[in-house]
């Protein structure tokens, strides 16, 4: 029951410290830039060169990511302009893209919040479940559209084929755009974490052994 | 706690809380407030965007937006697609070099069967033109009353439910809506928008193009559209069988030169867009799947086939797009006569 409420209060002074840092300047031209360039490389040549029959897709990752490293508002808000702008680009149905990278950049911020997960491989599994559900997101709107195109099996082939070739860039992309974004981030966890240890905080071990003592 | 603090809040005016946890609680509040305020008005805003669009002319508000943004961004594609080109070539060489040994046995065997082909028909076509001189029937439109605008594609989308190219060649050039596009020799779509700098086409796997075709070896007509739930196949369904000859897998299939219904772009005759992969014959029903001939994975540059005002194509083109829907040549009522006279046939073909 303590660790449920020091957990609660950790998210919650965690999400409180997120909140007053509302969408810093610096930040959001940040990830501006790295999305107008980032959708542009994406449809001009990324998407011109084919692996395995399908196209790279940087643009689920590119929001999945903004909201792992930013937050769930920065996530969507910015799922939300990379939609619009590769809608608008590209001339497809208004709203749909945008729809969807809003879910996956608003899901991958709560992750953030909520878990703050460290794992080196976390990056590869989110790239992963954001290109899962930009693709499946992607196909029930289409459906729901009316678009004649029911599952088969060559469907779910190009699908599954597209998440294995985005969940293979993952790791490259994501320390791309933590490059990019990193010294603009209110709170960089290991940025934190590293400060604590190397500045004469104890780590929890090295606290634990000191109160044995 | 959260539901007792919010009551006390209320009471109090908002003044009780001045201790570091009930400031902290109430940011947090406000936080998640504001989160879900910005999560539902982005969702919103999509789904208010989605359904103005789906339900809009493409003539409306919206789409006029998208032709404005593609006039405005396309410089910036072109100078991007310029400047990108050498990654771009670096990229797609790895891909070529895998895929050339594999395909180089292929085509030689192919060469030396066209070869052989080609050279019989040279001979039956000088026969051919003879006769429709002679018949006077030598004026069908063909691609040579067209003028090819050679345009380079700036953008590709990633999706696979769009099949859509733009290209750096606009109205400017002479470019207009349905303007068929071909790559190499092979059709690859049409064009769908138009900018003064800019067109956006459509690819044949595209679920909004059809186009109208026949068989090359059996001269069956039928309509080509993109295969149900599989990306980048074609579907070829007879509507006319003009033989009793069954299609093979590799025969090629040709535009017809005519055109189904409505508003539809009128294909020049002849310009191949796909081979025979295999030939289904489901509830007496035939229809064949068609490989497109052109890699619309891998496009550089693009021929789009343009014609000026006053020339044979303008008054062709002209007379396909003035069909009356209620009367047209191959109307709903008539594909679906022609559907009920090949389903009592026991299916064409």
């Amino acid at each position: 029951m303590s660790a449920r409420v020091g957990y609660s209060q950790r998210a919650r002074s965690g999400a409180a410290q997120a909140g007053s840092a509302w969408l810093p300047g610096s930040l959001v031209w940040r990830v501006a830039l790295l999305s107008v360039v980032v959708v542009f490389v994406q449809i001009s040549v990324v998407s011109e060169v084919p692996v395995f029959g399908v196209s790279i897709d940087l643009s689920p990752l590119l929001v999945a990511f903004v909201g792992l490293l930013c937050g769930s508002t920065m996530g969507a808000v910015s799922g939300f302009c990379v939609g619009l702008l590769i809608d608008l680009a590209l001339m497809q149905t208004l709203g749909v893209t945008s729809l969807v990278f809003t879910i996956v950049g608003y899901w991958a911020g709560r992750l953030r919040e909520l878990r703050d997960p460290q794992a080196a491989l976390t990056p590869l599994f989110v790239g992963a479940a954001a290109a899962t559900a930009a693709a499946v997101g992607y196909s029930i709107v289409e459906f729901l559209l009316g678009v004649d195109a029911p599952v088969s099996l060559e469907l779910l082939r190009e699908i599954v084929i597209g998440v294995l070739v985005d969940t293979a860039v993952a790791l490259p992309f994501w320390a791309l755009v933590r490059r990019c974004l990193v010294g603009a981030l209110p709170d960089d966890p290991r940025r934190r974490r590293r400060r604590a240890y190397t500045t004469g905080g104890l780590s929890p071990l090295s606290r634990s052994r000191r109160a044995d003592r | 706690m959260r539901s007792q603090c919010l009551s006390l809040l209320a009471l109090s005016g908002g003044t009780l809380f001045d201790d570091v946890f009930g400031r902290s609680l109430l940011v947090y509040d406000k936080t998640v407030r504001r989160r879900r305020a910005v999560l539902a008005l982005l969702v919103v805003l999509s789904l208010i965007l989605l359904t103005a669009y789906f339900g809009e002319a493409p003539s409306g508000g919206l789409h006029s937006v998208q032709r404005d943004f593609l006039t405005v961004v396309s410089p910036i594609q072109d100078g991007a697609n310029k400047a990108l080109k050498p990654v771009r070539n670096l990229f797609g060489w790895f891909g070529s070099t895998l895929k050339a040994k594999s395909q180089n046995a292929e085509l030689r065997k192919q060469l030396d069967k066209l070869r052989a082909e080609y050279t019989a028909n040279q001979v039956n076509e000088h026969s051919y033109r003879e006769l429709l001189k002679i018949d006077h029937l030598d004026h069908e439109l063909s691609i040579a009353d067209y003028t090819p605008v050679t345009a380079s594609v700036t953008y590709q989308s990633p999706n696979i439910w769009y099949s859509i190219i733009t290209i750096d060649k606009g109205s400017s050039s002479g470019v207009r809506v349905n303007d068929p596009v071909v790559s190499g020799e092979a059709l690859i779509g049409k064009v769908t928008e138009v900018v003064p700098d800019a067109a956006q086409v459509s690819l044949i796997t595209d679920s909004a193009v059809e186009v109208t075709a026949k068989i090359s070896a059996t001269g069956t007509i039928g309509m080509v559209q993109p295969e149900v739930g599989a990306p980048g196949k074609l579907l070829m369904q007879y509507l006319y069988p003009a033989s009793s000859a069954a299609p093979l897998p590799g025969d090629y299939v040709v535009t017809s030169g005519t055109v189904a219904s409505h508003g539809v772009s009128l294909y020049p005759k002849g310009i191949p867009l796909g081979q025979v992969t295999s030939v289904n014959e489901q509830s007496g029903f035939t229809s064949v799947q068609v490989s497109p001939l052109a890699d619309l994975h891998n496009l550089e540059f693009v021929q789009v086939l343009t014609f000026s005002a006053g020339s044979r194509a303008a008054a062709l083109n002209s007379v396909a797009a003035n069909l009356s829907p209620a009367h047209p040549t191959g109307s709903e009522e008539e594909e679906a006569q022609n559907g009920e006279q090949l389903a009592s046939t026991g299916g064409g073909g």
